[in-house]
């Protein structure tokens, strides 16, 4: 997938390792769901999964804080969407998966749950 | 009646330490005008006193617990009289219980009583919450905090016509919980220990739940501004929180070039104490209908704010009755501008640059706070402080605050007085 055809390479700055690791894969599947920031932003929040590896082993630092900037990232990119349907769809998404992360009630898949608030949204 | 915590670190076996000022601040954090502040030791080998500040009083009697009187909003003591803590099994962290009752002030809908509301919002959230996210949470919230982004965001959003208490309770609330959570995330990375007098999260429930836990709250938070249904509102939080982020990279990548410069030390804060502060007046006054001139003015003032706090905050760490662990920014090679100031000094920045290049050992961080103590290192940061709260308070000379002026000022004035 050609970030730069879609004008979202402005949004990677800090996380070109992180696109080049994988998430460009995920935009790849999100995208023929969802607009190019919309589907970004869905990206970010699996990268940001896989890189704390949430509900596996503790990461190492400097993979928490690039999750949490993909995190960041991919809020401000919902916020710039002004689509309130798709933001809280995103943020049930992550809290569902992090909340059986720590221990908590099982929760679906996050792609599945990710697709289901971008179909909600749509 | 209020509850209080209040954390006390010794350093030595024995101890005297000065809590006088610290409960004058919860005194006046309280409102408190007239009545009794009641202190108890939770230790069996920390005791109190009230006690001649200059070591020539009568015969020293330790207690497990006292109460001093409160008149017209300051404790009542003698000119010579201060409030020991005085440890006897050091060094430890300590806590002491306060309980404050009498008459506090009376501000229909001030800044406290908004924070009344946060703190009702703030339970209510938590309350629904999955259990293995809530309690962690939960004990880090009620363990205190000074609440000051959730403090500004409540006075800034009475700036409008649109001003509601409960949705400002809604934004303040998220704030906090944003606000801890990178505080969860922050202590994995610093591998700190303690937090707020408490075990940290990652070192109580591991590694892996904290993670967890910060990323649910950083979600949660999230939505609770997106459903206030404000896009301005979750734009200037969305980006005051990739400004943290960027700035913890930043923070930890910098410690390769420790102790750094000014220009260096000011990026840092701008994001990692900075933007929220900053975030949370200009969320506050947007939330509340203010107009764009105000909300540009109360954005700045946050910002200087927040850069006032930080500095503040460094100073701390090198005072034992701080109610932190002293010494902790050098251990952790912190970006901290007492040390950056130090390092400039003409006859000990040699030494003090030579110290933080390699790793240090307790007697070396010792070396360290004196050589900055030395150089004049704390007043010079203190005086800038000072000066920055001054400049944010400018800010705010042609606004209309619709009668929050004395609060705003109160606020940014505390954010100094924690170094007098």
């Amino acid at each position: 997938m050609n970030a730069t055809f879609d004008g979202i390479e402005g949004h990677l700055a800090e996380l070109e390792s992180v696109w080049e690791a994988g998430m460009h894969e995920a935009y790849a599947f999100y995208r023929t769901r969802a607009e190019p920031a919309v589907a970004l932003a869905a990206a970010m929040v699996e990268s940001a999964a896989s890189l704390q590896e949430l509900g596996h082993r503790p990461p190492a630092p400097p993979h928490l804080l690039l999750g949490d900037l993909c995190l960041a990232r991919a809020s401000r990119l919902l916020a710039s969407t002004r689509d309130q349907r798709l933001q809280v769809g995103f943020a049930r998404a992550v809290e569902h998966v992090a909340a059986a992360a720590a221990g908590g009630p099982p929760s679906p898949p996050l792609r599945t749950l990710l697709v289901a608030a971008i179909g909600e949204a749509g | 009646m209020i509850t209080r915590r209040l954390d006390v670190p010794t350093s030595h076996a024995t101890q005297f330490v000065d809590i006088t000022s610290r409960l004058q601040e919860e005194v006046t954090a309280a409102g408190l005008l007239d009545g009794r502040l009641h202190l108890q030791s939770l230790h069996t080998t920390l005791g109190l006193t009230l006690h001649q500040n200059h070591g020539d009083g009568p015969t020293l009697l330790l207690l497990p617990a006292c109460t001093v009187l409160v008149e017209s909003g300051r404790l009542v003591l003698g000119r010579r009289q201060s409030v020991y803590a005085v440890e006897q099994d050091g060094p430890r962290l300590r806590q002491l219980a306060l309980q404050l009752d009498g008459n506090f002030a009376d501000r229909p809908e001030s800044g406290r009583a908004g924070l009344d509301l946060v703190e009702l919002e703030l339970t209510r959230q938590l309350l629904v919450d999955p259990v293995a996210v809530q309690g962690p949470m939960r004990r880090l919230v009620e363990a205190g905090g000074k609440r000051l982004r959730p403090m500004l965001a409540v006075l800034a959003s009475r700036l409008g016509a649109a001003h509601d208490p409960l949705r400002a309770a809604v934004l303040a609330a998220a704030l906090e919980l944003i606000h801890d959570a990178t505080l969860v995330h922050d202590d994995y990375v610093d591998e700190a220990a303690t937090r707020r007098g408490l075990p940290t999260v990652a070192a109580r429930e591991g590694a892996a739940r904290a993670v967890a836990v910060g990323d649910y709250y950083f979600a949660k938070a999230t939505r609770m501004i997106a459903e206030l249904g404000n896009a301005d509102v979750t734009t200037t939080i969305a980006d005051a929180v990739e400004a943290i982020c960027l700035s913890q990279m930043d923070d930890v990548r910098l410690r390769g070039s420790y102790p750094g410069d000014y220009a260096m030390y000011l990026r840092v804060v701008r994001g990692k104490t900075a933007a929220l502060f900053s975030a949370a007046c200009r969320s506050g006054a947007q939330l509340g209908g203010a107009r764009p001139d105000v909300v540009e003015r109360l954005t700045r003032f946050g910002d200087l704010l927040g850069i006032a706090f930080q500095m503040a905050d460094d100073l701390l760490d090198y005072s034992p009755s701080s109610g932190k662990p002293v010494g902790q920014d050098i251990r952790q090679r912190v970006v901290s501008l007492p040390l950056i100031y130090a390092t400039e000094d003409p006859a000990c920045g040699r030494r003090v640059h030579d110290l933080l290049a390699g790793p240090l050992d307790e007697e070396q961080v010792r070396e360290v706070q004196e050589l900055v103590v030395r150089t004049g290192a704390l007043d010079r940061v203190g005086e800038e402080a000072r000066g920055l709260v001054a400049a944010a308070l400018r800010e705010l000379d042609e606004v209309e605050l619709d009668g929050v002026r004395p609060e705003l000022t109160d606020l940014a004035q505390a954010a100094v007085d924690r170094i007098r």
